[in-house]
């Protein structure tokens, strides 16, 4: 069998596995979620201030909260195998088509974050490990530990204080300007204006975490036999680390990598609040306090499932740098 | 100079010349412009008929009008009904409607569209709708622009519930042969309003433009009407400061930052324009169980409660201290009660507590509870942190529970499984629709939120409530309510404790904000922007 055949066949062997992952954990989300006090519309009747009993029997009936829960569930699970994730009873729309709307500056956000982050973060981390106990060195672990420790919402305020009340120069939250009516690449520009302090303060602190992450790596590397051998053999410094130990040190990085993918719809939640990004982890957030359990669901789903495919593309990513992980 | 320009002048002349005969012009009108309005949160949807939510109330009252509109001193005024008249025993209430007026998509607006509204929407799916309108029977519909409102009681209040944000009137001919909770358009809603719905861009905002055939001649000045989602607080501050927004009312401006925007010279902050919105901020008892079955550590704790601290440390001086179940912005108001914020009162409390057979223990506590908080944010948290040091000073050992929102309502308003609670109420347009609720039996439902959920009631109050909401004359309506509060206060199931103010800030090229008592709950055609 060919490499590439190889490829294709554990490609579909962990796409299938994916299959009862997914299945699993949106059984295990439902049962969860099922154990908050309160439901919908406790939740509308709360924001309305007012309610009659008839009203809120009437919306119990009309979302199907009145039945028993292992209905619910499986009448659940049967639509979400049918590709239907439901309805929001709060925002009147499928479930899909609200997730759809928000994914798209979700994904802007996240890949554009994701990238200035791991780039940076491997420039850094590999600096900082080559100029191990020097100024250099110094500076850059300060620059990190800051940047991790300080909350991103401080983080954020402070960008929108500086650069749009002192300064002036940027708008302080919005996704484009409301009205201006651009299109093309006028409307690209006024996009990307919009995502200089969010995607700043997002990248900042991943950023932080994976530099970290290289310097370690470069300098567990360093010690390896296989690096001795290399010096031995006479290469210079610069073709250890370029050639060897770069290659190597990248493999925990990209894993990193793969796992923040989940956990920025977590990070942009506080990011797309402060910022005003209309993206899901915002649109999570606030289903999660309406009790939106359908809509909630349907995004643990897309979670879930870019997990998932981040694992397999990460695991395709490790045979090309790694070759002598095999594929199984 | 284009001709927009020139129109421009001309109608700002034109408004000189007419404001030139009223005393309060200051600057002539100016027609146009986008005004951004900040909302938060997010509407869930436009379906102010079925739906009280604050931000609902916010965007869809630019949509739809009401039969009436209120002026500033609370005064009913004329909008889809140009007259109105009450007949002598309080049974039926003619209403003459004004006549060319359209819905935004040209069908015109007739009684039909009235009696519809009432009878089977409001009356059917308004989550007050019951109550308010609960004496309507019938509306008869003689001619195209007459409708005439049947009572089974006289229903003072039915005068005061008409505005657009209470009860919007929507198109018959669009509803119809629709279930209402499912109708279509629900959230791409045809008014008669001032602006048309244009879009609504989930997470972002919703925008609305001017209706080119408002039935209030050159109504309304703005072109354009846009409402922004911003969820952080920091960020809404910043977003008034930079003028990206233009307005935002209902305290979405934590208070904490006012007094720095007031001090911009761009921005004004006031409490003004909430006539018709009065709140009280109050703790529950649960009154069924000890130790508040005993009206004397009730009372013992509405003397602890240090009212002028908390609306100095916790809303900045923004409110005034609550005395009664009624607020004391509303004409029912009346002072003549138990005064709980006296001198001595941390005494009168200790006292109290000691005769209810409460004593100190050694390290000086005479009992523990858990206040659960109303969980709609920090600045409810402070007040309980305040509630619980009061307490502590006459002996009682609160510990805070600080649960979301869902859970805090099951809890309190179907498990009735608290001790004590926070809350606050709106009185609305009258007592029978705002107040009633807190305390008559009639209005204790399990499951039912912001209800009577201390259980507290007694004979003589449900008479008192009864009595006055069937009752015309105002001065023995006055009475009874005088009576209902000094009961209430004296058997103290709720400590009031704040009334607070609701505050809109805005920025000062805005004019004519504040011509509504109901906030932001209205159509804004007399606002206008300085360009």
């Amino acid at each position: 069998m060919t490499k590439s055949h190889k490829r294709l066949l554990f490609i579909a062997k962990r796409a299938l596995y994916g299959i009862p992952v997914i299945l699993g954990i949106v059984i295990v989300n439902f049962l969860l979620l099922q154990l908050m006090e309160g439901d919908a519309v406790d939740a509308l009747a709360g924001e309305a201030a007012s309610a009659t009993p008839e009203y809120m029997a009437q919306l119990r009936e009309r979302f199907g909260l009145d039945q028993p829960i292992y209905v619910q569930l499986f009448a659940y699970v049967r639509n979400v195998v049918m590709l239907d994730l439901g309805y929001s009873f709060r925002h009147d729309m499928p479930v899909l088509d609200l997730i759809m709307t928000r994914l798209g500056p979700t994904m802007l956000l996240m890949t554009t974050t994701l990238f200035i982050a791991i780039v940076m973060g491997i420039v850094l981390g590999l600096l900082a490990a080559t100029g191990l106990n020097t100024w250099r060195d110094t500076i850059i672990s300060i620059l990190a530990l800051v940047s991790y420790a300080t909350p991103l919402f401080w983080v954020g305020l402070m960008l929108v204080l500086l650069f749009s009340v002192r300064l002036g120069w940027l708008p302080t939250s919005g996704m484009e300007t409301i009205g201006a009516g651009y299109t093309g690449l006028e409307r690209a520009l006024d996009i990307a204006r919009h995502m200089v302090m969010p995607v700043i303060a997002l990248s900042l602190f991943y950023m932080a975490a994976f530099t970290r992450l290289m310097r370690a790596s470069m300098l567990e590397q360093a010690n390896m036999d296989y690096v001795t051998t290399a010096r031995a053999k006479g290469l210079t410094e610069r073709r250890i680390v370029w050639g060897h130990v770069l290659r190597n040190a990248v493999l925990p990085v990209v894993t990193m990598g793969g796992v923040q993918i989940a956990n920025m719809l977590g990070g942009s939640v506080i990011i797309e609040s402060v910022f005003g990004w209309p993206g899901l982890g915002l649109l999570a957030f606030e289903a999660l306090f309406a009790r939106d359990l359908n809509l909630l669901l349907g995004i643990f789903l897309l979670a879930a499932c870019m997990v998932v495919v981040a694992n397999l593309v990460i695991d395709i990513i490790y045979t090309f740098l790694d070759p002598r992980i095999e594929l199984k | 100079m284009g001709k927009a320009s020139v129109r421009n002048r001309l109608f700002g002349c034109m408004g000189a010349a007419f404001l030139a005969t009223m005393p309060m012009a200051a600057h002539a009108q100016e027609q146009g412009g986008t005004l951004i309005m900040i909302v938060q949160p997010e509407p869930p949807s436009l379906a102010s008929y079925m739906s009280t939510s604050q931000p609902i109330g916010q965007v869809a009252t630019k949509v739809y009008d009401g039969l009436l509109e209120y002026d500033s001193d609370t005064v009913e005024q004329p909008a889809l009904a140009e007259s109105w008249e009450i007949s002598e025993d309080g049974l039926s209430i003619t209403f003459n409607l004004r006549q060319g007026v359209r819905w935004h998509d040209g069908e015109p607006f007739t009684s039909a569209d009235v009696a519809f509204t009432f009878m089977d929407v409001l009356r059917e799916f308004h989550p007050r709708g019951n109550n308010n309108l609960r004496a309507l029977e019938a509306v008869d519909t003689p001619d195209e622009h007459t409708a005439i409102f049947r009572l089974s009681t006289p229903a003072p209040y039915i005068m005061r519930i008409l505005s657009s944000y209470e009860s919007p009137i929507v198109p018959k001919h669009l509803f119809e042969g629709q279930d209402v909770r499912e109708y279509s358009n629900a959230n791409t809603p045809i008014g008669t309003g001032p602006f048309r719905f244009v879009e609504w861009r989930r997470g972002q905002f919703m925008q609305f433009d001017r209706n080119e055939d408002y039935w209030r001649d050159g109504k309304p000045y703005l072109d354009r009407i846009i409402a922004r989602f911003i969820s952080d607080t920091g960020t809404r501050t910043a977003a008034m400061e930079t003028g990206e927004a233009h307005v935002t009312a209902y305290n979405h401006i934590a208070t904490e930052d006012l007094d720095y925007l007031d001090s911009l010279p761009h921005i004004e902050v006031t409490t003004d324009g909430y006539e018709m919105m009065p709140g009280v901020n109050f703790l529950i008892f649960n009154t069924t169980e000890p130790p508040f079955d005993d009206v004397r550590v009730r009372q013992a704790v509405s003397y602890a409660v240090d009212r002028q601290f908390i609306i100095d440390a916790v809303y900045n001086g923004f409110g005034v201290p609550g005395t009664s179940p009624i607020s004391s912005k509303m004409i029912w108001y009346s002072d003549n009660v138990r005064r709980y914020d006296v001198e001595d009162r941390i005494e009168r409390a200790n006292a109290l507590l000691d005769e209810a057979g409460f004593p100190r223990g050694d390290n000086g506590i005479r009992f523990q509870i858990t206040h659960d908080i109303q969980p709609y944010g920090e600045v409810w948290m402070r007040f309980g942190e305040i509630v619980v040091q009061n307490l502590a000073q006459i002996g009682i050992e609160a510990r805070i529970r600080y649960e979301d929102t869902p859970t805090w309502l099951t809890r309190v308003y179907t498990n009735y499984d608290f001790t004590m609670t926070s809350t606050s109420y709106f009185n609305f347009s009258d007592p029978v629709i705002g107040v009633h609720r807190g305390y008559h039996s009639n209005q204790i439902i399990p499951g039912t939120v912001f209800v009577n959920a201390s259980r507290w009631y007694s004979q003589e109050t449900d008479d008192l409530m009864d009595k006055a909401a069937v009752e015309l004359d105002f001065d023995t309506r006055m009475a009874l309510y005088e009576e209902f509060q000094q009961l209430i206060v004296e058997a103290a199931p709720h400590v009031f404790a704040v009334e607070p103010s609701l505050v809109t800030v805005y920025n000062n090229s805005v004019h004519g904000l504040l011509e509504s008592p109901f906030g932001s709950f209205w159509g804004m055609d007399r606002v206008w922007i300085e360009q």
